[in-house]
């Protein structure tokens, strides 16, 4: 054992080593009963002196248990990034959708912000509302215009009647100009 | 570099010799930790055993969240437990959190379990490395006291005592050599 390989093992001992030497400590140990043996006693040493070594004999496993463990197979990197695939998973998942939620969360605030501030007269005025007759009845006619129309003259009246009512209820009562808008909307 | 963490990622890409590394310094510790749990010494030895077994096949799941010692410690602890358990004795009421892994020697319960003589053993053991350190020159003694009783790392210990990493380590190692001469001197142990 030379005083390099010495201080190797004492490095390592303090978990001080270069990623470089770790190779050679490695082999060393690998191949050098008496360097195992070394580390062993500086390592117990510094146990000693941090109050760990309760056993006042040299404790040595490492054989038994590489004889336990010499019919487990040795670990691939595709364990590992299996293991670590399935470990992000979840965040990777959880953070996609937080994603997704935020941006429906703004386009619906901007949305609602946008039609409050919207005048209550230039939404009946300025918008073409097209009508379309899903049922395709001849009740309903398909036309460009300011506001609806509907081919009896009774009911456009009353529909507008209760535009008119149900306008002057809400903006006294605080009721939201957007859910006016629903309402105007739903009417159709 | 973090030398467990880096063992321990070659553990996980297949060197089972890092593995190996690994026992041969957490062994004394470990096994000090299932004595207080498990009362028998050659017991003790069966659960350190199994418990590091554990820790191997459970090593790709290890992320480098906490230290390699305190995940290891929590098998250990785990172990010993799922031992008494099947022996049908009563675990320990005193549960040791992980944090409290390297004072859980003062534990009264463990105390208990020291015989006499191993208890003069360590006392001795003790004696003659503290003893060691003080025949040191002082800049090494000074070296050794603060990485061993003060925790410092090498980078912390080069500040204080102004000199290089480099110088560092050779005195750390030299006071190293010297308790280890003292203590194969004094308590008769060798290669």
């Amino acid at each position: 054992m030379t005083v390099n390989q010495n201080e190797l093992l004492s490095a390592l001992v303090d978990g001080e080593l270069q990623r470089s030497e770790l190779d050679d400590v490695l082999l060393l140990l690998d191949t050098n009963e008496q360097a195992r043996r070394q580390l062993q006693r500086y390592q117990r040493a510094s146990d000693v002196l941090h109050d760990h070594n309760l056993h006042h004999h040299q404790i040595d496993l490492s054989d038994r248990i590489s004889v336990a463990l010499q019919d487990e197979a040795a670990f691939t990197a595709t364990t590992v990034t299996d293991t670590s695939a399935q470990i992000i998973a979840f965040p990777t998942q959880f953070w996609k959708q937080a994603a997704s939620l935020a941006v429906a969360a703004s386009i619906g605030a901007l949305a609602v912000v946008g039609v409050m501030n919207q005048p209550q007269n230039q939404l009946v005025a300025n918008h073409q509302v097209a009508i379309v007759d899903m049922d395709a009845r001849p009740k309903l006619a398909v036309k460009t215009s300011e506001r609806w129309t509907v081919e009896e003259q009774e009911v456009e009246e009353r529909l507008n009647s209760y535009l008119v009512d149900h306008n002057e209820y809400a903006g006294a009562s605080g009721v939201f100009s957007y859910a006016r808008v629903v309402s105007y909307d739903m009417g159709q | 570099m973090n030398v467990d963490l880096e063992l321990v990622q070659r553990v996980q890409a297949g060197d089972k010799k890092a593995f190996d590394v690994l026992i041969l310094k957490y062994q004394q510790r470990i096994v000090h930790v299932i004595t207080g749990f498990v009362h028998d010494p050659v017991e003790a030895l069966d659960v350190a055993q199994e418990a590091f077994i554990k820790a191997y096949r459970a090593i790709p799941n290890f992320r480098g969240d906490s230290a390699f010692y305190t995940w290891l410690y929590r098998i250990a602890i785990n172990t010993s437990k799922n031992h008494l358990t099947s022996r049908a004795r009563r675990p320990p009421a005193v549960d040791v959190d992980a944090m409290d892994a390297t004072n859980y020697h003062d534990a009264a319960e463990l105390k208990e379990f020291e015989t006499p003589e191993s208890s003069l053993i360590s006392d001795e053991l003790k004696q003659t490395i503290h003893q060691a350190i003080q025949d040191l020159p002082e800049d090494t003694a000074t070296a050794i006291k603060l990485r061993e009783l003060e925790g410092m790392s090498y980078e912390e210990i080069a500040q204080v005592m102004e000199c290089p990493i480099g110088t560092v380590r050779s005195r750390i190692f030299r006071a190293r050599d010297a308790i280890d001469k003292q203590i194969q001197a004094t308590m008769g142990e060798g290669e």
